[in-house]
């Protein structure tokens, strides 16, 4: 037996946190991503992989630094990207954050969002695609999980506030 | 073909094309979520002339005795992902009176609507005011205006208020030497500029993903102004000069200033629960809503000893060391930005008049 090193409390919290994101908030933004490349829309592709960019920068500060409570949506990607600066992760979620150039083909930036979200998902571990048949349900068990701990430790849940109206 | 009718066949013609699905297999799906009259819109980016291959559908249910719901319902036709959310129509009459009153009201929106991330009441309004009828009858507003007016309208003030909420946020960064909070800000802002003034057009909401999308096919001439800001300046370098023109972009697009020194009157920061504690010599603010301890150099102690006894601090009556520990605050989630006043659509100067 080994202790999981933190506060239980803040660790439900922040794992969470990560687990959540890197459920359906990834899995819509990489659905985005590839069939927008498979279309040709350039903006949907950057502005996905934007999105790729700042969640996987949030991932890695929640998993690795801790910290809490998240900054409002506009200043997340300024919030991890300073407490990730000395991850080796830290250029590429940078460089998504940023913005693709437009000599960037969309396959290339496709392809660095692929590389960054498996490089990620070891350090928040394996969440199913709930925007699959087959991984829906298992997504929503998982989730579950996560939310009976968050409740058994006696803090606040993950999903958004406007699915449960605030409670 | 009416215009409706057009874009019901264009949408059949491209869930067939993407899915080999025709719309009436999906109805048959879906057809346990109705009660009988219930009506069913479709609204999301493939209903709205956008989308691609992977794009899911997003449906609406309503009806007198639909009961509604927070979250979506997924289900699967074939390869066809189909979102449902069921709305009872004095929910949806509710979310437009809700609208038509903040409209009409001074107050900040202040997520009222959906905060950004979600959106939820946003696109709610514009799947019911913009979407296609697939089947049942037509929706009629309560109340005295049309479904069109007041969701244009409302997305359109949403939208100016968050441009000069981010605006102010990316020079208070900027001052404060966040460059990426800054520049991150900045663009956000100038994607706002864009929203309030694409849907003051007339264009239907379509959410954030799909600004430059819906710049290029349908207001070519609004992609030259994005094009400065699509990538930020390195992280290490000063953001000043981007974020000065973001907000002059911004101005040129709604008639706004939006310098800081415009409106630091209205602007305020709000503590949450942060209080000083000491021990010896050991210095740290305390929330005890996050468990969680920030330890202060000198100068912030200097800056929080002049905050301390009050829990909002105007803008306008805050030097530069305290003015930077509240965006510090703020950036990681222990102050909130609150503004005195919203955003009446009557003092934007958009290219087509709204709000009339």
């Amino acid at each position: 037996m080994r202790s999981v090193g933190d506060d239980a409390r803040r660790y439900a919290w922040c794992r969470g946190q990560a687990v959540w994101i890197m459920g359906p908030p990834i899995a819509q933004w990489a659905e985005d991503v590839e069939g927008a490349a498979e279309a040709g829309q350039d903006g949907l592709v950057r502005h996905g992989a934007t999105a790729i960019g700042q969640e996987c920068a949030v991932m890695i500060a929640l998993v690795t630094c801790k910290e809490r409570p998240l900054p409002v949506a506009s200043l997340r990607a300024a919030w991890a990207l300073e407490r990730i600066r000395d991850h080796e992760l830290w250029a590429d979620c940078w460089e998504l954050v940023r913005g693709a150039p437009n000599d960037a083909s969309n396959e290339e930036v496709l392809a660095r969002c692929r590389r960054l979200v498996d490089a990620v998902r070891p350090l928040v571990g394996d969440v199913p695609d709930p925007l699959t048949p087959e991984g829906y349900f298992p997504a929503l068990a998982l989730a579950r999980d996560w939310l009976k701990l968050l409740d058994t430790v006696g803090e606040e849940g993950f999903l958004p506030r406007e699915w449960t109206d605030g409670k | 073909m009416t215009d409706r009718d057009a874009r019901q066949v264009d949408l059949s013609d491209r869930v067939e094309r993407y899915h080999g699905v025709s719309l009436a297999a999906v109805m048959e799906v879906i057809a346990y979520l109705r009660d009988p009259n219930d009506s069913v819109i479709a609204g999301g980016s493939l209903a709205l002339g956008l989308g691609n291959q992977r794009s899911d559908l997003d449906l609406v249910v309503c009806g007198e005795s639909t009961e509604s719901s927070r979250m979506p319902l997924e289900h699967w036709v074939d390869s066809l992902r189909v979102d449902v959310w069921r709305r009872a129509q004095r929910d949806i009459d509710e979310v437009f009176e809700r609208a038509e009153a903040k409209l009409s009201d001074d107050g900040p929106f202040s997520n009222a609507f959906g905060d950004l991330n979600e959106q939820t009441d946003l696109k709610l309004l514009h799947r019911i005011a913009f979407g296609i009828l697939l089947d049942g009858p037509a929706l009629e507003p309560a109340s005295t205006r049309d479904y069109h007016a007041i969701a244009r309208d409302l997305v359109v003030r949403e939208y100016a208020e968050r441009m000069r909420d981010l605006a102010a946020v990316a020079q208070l960064a900027a001052a404060a030497g966040d460059s990426v909070g800054a520049s991150f800000n900045a663009r956000l802002a100038v994607e706002s500029a864009l929203q309030a003034a694409m849907t003051a057009r007339g264009l239907p909401f379509t959410g954030d993903k799909w600004l430059r999308e819906r710049l290029r096919q349908d207001l070519p001439e609004l992609s030259s102004t994005y094009a400065p800001f699509a990538v930020l300046p390195d992280a290490d370098e000063d953001a000043g000069s981007f974020v000065a023109a973001a907000v002059e972009a911004c101005h040129r697009l709604t008639g706004r200033d939006l310098s800081l020194s415009a409106h630091s009157g209205e602007v305020m920061f709000r503590n949450t629960d942060l209080r000083l504690m000491e021990m010896g010599t050991e210095r740290f603010l305390v929330s005890v809503r996050h468990g969680a301890l920030w330890e202060l150099d000198d100068r912030e102690i200097e800056a929080w000893r002049k905050l301390e006894g009050d829990d909002s601090w105007r803008l306008a009556a805050l030097d530069d060391d305290q003015s930077s520990l509240c965006y510090r605050l703020h950036q990681r989630g222990l102050a909130a930005l609150d503004w005195a006043r919203g955003l009446p659509i009557e003092e934007l100067q958009l290219e087509k008049a709204v709000g009339a």
